[in-house]
């Protein structure tokens, strides 16, 4: 593990997570991590994330930080106790963050590449296909399926019966789609006729498995 | 030396595999790069005949894997440059006569020797096209531009990505650039869509080939014939030469042949 990680959080910004107990360590990991890439932070919101051995710097970190020209926006530690950063900078405890990812405790899996002629994907969870899903190919989630990308294989979301699962993809033309205990044929004629690249999202409705496109499909679930 | 092995395969059969290969192989010979190349199809051989090789059979690759035969007695001498050997694929046997790993180690043999060893693969992905594939350095995926051979090779390439052989690249043979223009012929860039892969070459549609395999010529031998220039530019895009890929244009016909064919119609 390196002594400094930067992940990306949903919708939460961004988490520089420290690990190290020496200050030097600590600027030196910072500037290879950073260097002079701070624009990437630019209009994010920041936490840093420290352990109880290293939250005695927490001052020192986030001026280093600023110098760089990263904005720190809070700090999370285990307990406030003997974090030096107390009334300068928001402090979260990390007891109250708990709740914020335990709820997104769901299987998420990505598939990067192209799935070819025969070859099957399975995932518990939802998938995520980051390529092309070619003809005769077979997708089963239990969860979603999203495929970035075109879809000319056969999906099976919500394998195992979950009726509520979808799939979207930028380019459905699936001969076959199932979801859950459902499953539907693409019409016989016109296989390849349609509108120029409409996102298509498929779900069930009522028993029956609809298509439709991305948009209307957002609007509907508002 | 060290040579590269360089398998041609394809999945669907038809699609001009061993034509491909004895091009390829002759162009690569013709430039001056030492050459050998092997047909893989045992049982049903015709390497030989399209390189016009056929009477000078007299021990083929099954003796060699089976020690009957030195490794040396088996290669056939092409007749049009000292640069080409071919070792012929056995008739009287099936495709279970040799295994994969005697298949590497006569590819390691040979590569000492040649700087190009050719593998012409059998279709089908079963046996023999895995003799072909696993001692590949790089490979070329022979397709023609239709939905049943796009999705074979599409199989194939699946196949070879699993087998982690990452030098892979796509011809696209028998394109019909009329056809193409009125919609009736996927596109080179159709193919290339659902396949994506580096494109080597395309090479037209040319009735002549039927004539040049019947009489044991491979067209880069006629260098006034379309496939002929295009199988020529494949060879200098395999050595690497920033050679641009070759277009294919349609041939316009004559004011007078116009005349004729609307007479015709």
């Amino acid at each position: 593990m390196s002594k400094v990680e930067v992940k990306g959080r949903n919708f939460l910004g961004f988490e520089i997570e420290v690990f190290s107990e020496s200050l030097s360590d600590i600027k030196k990991e910072i500037d290879l991590r950073i260097g002079n890439g701070a624009y990437f932070f630019n209009n994010a919101i920041i936490t840093l994330k420290l352990t109880p051995k290293n939250k005695n710097f927490a001052i020192e970190i986030y001026k280093f930080l600023k110098q760089k020209g990263v904005v720190v926006h809070a700090i999370e530690v285990d307990n406030t106790q003997g974090c030096n950063a107390q009334g300068i900078i928001p402090i979260i405890e990390s007891k109250d963050t708990h709740i914020v990812s335990a709820e997104k405790n769901k299987e998420v899996a990505v598939f990067k590449g192209n799935l070819r002629n025969g070859q099957t994907i399975r995932s518990d969870g939802t998938l995520v296909v980051a390529g092309n899903v070619n003809p005769n190919s077979y997708v089963y989630a239990t969860g979603d399926i999203y495929v970035l990308g075109k879809l000319y294989g056969v999906p099976h979301a919500g394998y195992g019966l979950n009726n509520d699962a979808v799939i979207f993809a930028f380019d459905l033309n699936a001969p076959q789609i199932r979801i859950g205990n459902l499953i539907t044929r693409s019409p016989d004629e016109e296989l390849n006729s349609k509108e120029d690249n409409v996102f298509e999202v498929a779900y069930a409705d009522n028993g029956q498995i609809v298509i439709s496109s991305y948009y209307e499909w957002l609007k509907l679930n508002k | 030396m060290s040579g590269k092995v360089l398998t041609i395969t394809s999945g669907k059969g038809g699609v001009g595999k061993s034509t491909a290969s004895a091009n390829v192989a002759l162009s690569l010979a013709l430039v001056g790069k030492k050459v050998v190349a092997i047909d893989l199809d045992i049982g049903l051989r015709n390497l030989d005949m399209i390189l016009g090789l056929e009477n000078r059979i007299v021990y083929d690759i099954v003796n060699v894997v089976e020690k009957s035969a030195k490794l040396k007695q088996a290669l056939i001498r092409d007749k049009r440059t000292d640069n080409l050997s071919l070792i012929a694929a056995a008739q009287t046997r099936d495709k279970s006569a040799i295994n994969s790993s005697q298949m590497s180690q006569l590819a390691e043999e040979l590569k000492a020797e040649f700087d190009y060893v050719i593998l012409d693969s059998p279709a089908g992905i079963e046996n023999g096209f895995r003799n072909a594939m696993i001692p590949a350095d790089e490979l070329i995926v022979v397709t023609t531009p239709e939905i049943s051979a796009v999705r074979d090779a599409d199989r194939v390439i699946g196949i070879l990505e699993a087998n982690e052989k990452k030098a892979v690249k796509l011809v696209i043979n028998r394109i019909n650039p009329e056809l193409v223009r009125k919609g009736d012929m996927m596109s080179k860039d159709d193919v290339l869509q659902v396949l994506s892969i580096p494109l080597l070459g395309i090479v037209p549609e040319d009735k002549n080939i039927v004539n040049y395999t019947n009489i044991g010529e491979p067209s880069v031998l006629h260098t006034e014939s379309e496939s002929g220039k295009a199988f020529m530019n494949i060879a200098k895009r395999i050595l690497g030469e920033d050679a641009d890929l070759m277009e294919i244009k349609e041939k316009k016909a004559g004011f007078f042949q116009n005349i004729i064919n609307f007479f015709k119609e």
